[in-house]
């Protein structure tokens, strides 16, 4: 064995896993040849360098939530194909035909669905859990939620009017998860609660709740409450704020 | 209630990472790579009545190589074949960058300069400790040809790191 061939070997091999009859030669040529001793070794450490560097990409958040979104409206648009039990599926069209009921009979679900928030709000700052991902830098909170959810609300941070972006958490309305947004206001805190608009549109409301201010909207994209401390002082201001900032940077 | 999507999520979502990775090492762009991976999973779906397989990773891998191909052949232009792609302009780097950063960034380089299927071969053996025999089930290949095209693409790797290094070097003079 020359020179030439035990180089190319090593090369192709990365120096390692040599088969048997092979590895006699290429060691007997080692055993003489300094050169190639060191070129053993510069391809033993090119496999451990190309294995500690090379290249492992992670999927984003936003792939995540985008594949995830689209393996369930794949799902709803074409039926998924079904190995449940048909009763199942009986029971399934069930609730969505007692759920849609429930939806035309009470079209204007706004002050409904506030209490709901309300709940959830001061539940959140009784038992101290007022979020799961603690940032004040909307580029974590919201590719969290898009992990979390099947969508990323709009999250934004108003400082210079005194609200301070403290984090999310998943919020459960009406069986239905969403996004809360947590902010500390002065002493207070408000929770945006936000989801997407799928054909049950919040109306636009006003509402004292057990004390507690609340504002309700929707949007082309997302229906929105917004909950605040008791006195419900900063609750206009943000919600004026907050739509502006929206307007301005298209969600 | 345990449905076919939740089940169908449970047994692919946690692959999401070596989807996007492989099609990543094939196609390189990131935004190609998550197209083809978004589309692979549609495909999944569409042919999970069919799966009955134990390895559901190995299954949904090779669906994202495949799409990854219908995408090279989709789009060309994306992929850098055997002889093209050698004569990269290299990049200015700040005098800062560590001696390490610097290595792995001409390794890329030289990984990006080999042919789609090498780079392929070397990501699924080395990296990902899949065997020859699987390799060749995937790229529907004999297991020779696995075996002769990683041994081409570990050489042709090295190759390439010598010449972007050669470049590199050239350039600090």
């Amino acid at each position: 064995m020359n020179c030439e061939e035990t180089h190319r070997l090593l090369e192709e091999t990365f120096g390692t896993e040599l088969d048997a009859s092979l590895r006699l030669e290429v060691e007997g040529h080692l055993s003489r040849c300094s050169k190639c001793r060191s070129v053993a070794r510069e391809c033993l450490e090119f496999r451990s360098f190309f294995l500690a560097s090379a290249p492992r990409y992670k999927a984003s958040p936003q792939l995540r939530a985008r594949v995830l979104a689209t393996i369930r409206l794949e799902r709803a648009k074409r039926g998924f194909p079904r190995r449940a039990q048909p009763w199942l599926c009986v029971a399934a069209g069930l609730v969505i035909a007692l759920a849609l009921t429930l939806t035309l009979l009470y079209p204007d679900n706004g002050k409904e669905l506030s209490g709901l928030a309300v709940l959830d709000h001061s539940r959140s700052i009784s038992a101290n859990h007022l979020v799961d991902v603690a940032s004040g830098d909307q580029h974590v909170v919201k590719p969290w939620f898009a992990a979390k959810l099947d969508f990323a609300p709009p999250v934004v941070d108003l400082p210079s009017a005194g609200f301070a972006l403290l984090g999310g958490r998943v919020a459960v309305i009406r069986n239905r998860p969403v996004a809360a947004v947590v902010y500390r206001h002065k002493k207070g805190f408000v929770t945006l609660f936000c989801w997407p608009v799928n054909k049950d549109l919040v109306s636009d409301g006003d509402y004292s709740i057990d004390g507690y201010k609340v504002r309700t909207w929707s949007s082309a994209e997302c229906n929105y409450i917004v909950v605040s401390e008791r006195n419900g002082r900063g609750l206009n201001e943000f919600v004026d704020l907050f739509r502006d900032h929206l307007q301005s940077n298209p969600y | 209630m345990r449905d076919t999507q939740s089940l169908f999520e449970e047994l692919f979502l946690p692959h999401l990472d070596d989807a996007y990775n492989l099609a990543r090492w094939i196609l390189e762009r990131d935004q190609d790579a998550q197209d083809v991976v978004q589309e692979a999973y549609v495909r999944a779906l569409k042919g999970f009545k069919g799966f009955r397989g134990t390895n559901p990773r190995a299954w949904l891998l090779t669906i994202v190589r495949n799409t990854a191909y219908s995408w090279t052949r989709k789009y060309p232009s994306n992929v850098i074949s055997f002889d093209e792609g050698v004569h990269t302009a290299p990049t200015e780097q700040p005098l800062s960058e560590s001696f390490h950063e610097e290595r792995k960034r001409q390794l890329y380089e030289a990984l990006s300069r080999l042919s789609v299927d090498f780079r392929e071969v070397l990501l699924l053996y080395e990296i990902e400790g899949w065997s020859y025999k699987q390799i060749a089930s995937t790229l529907k290949v004999p297991v020779g040809t696995v075996m002769s095209r990683l041994s081409r693409a570990r050489r042709r790797l090295q190759q390439e790191l010598a010449r972007v290094q050669e470049t590199a070097v050239k350039n600090e003079l």
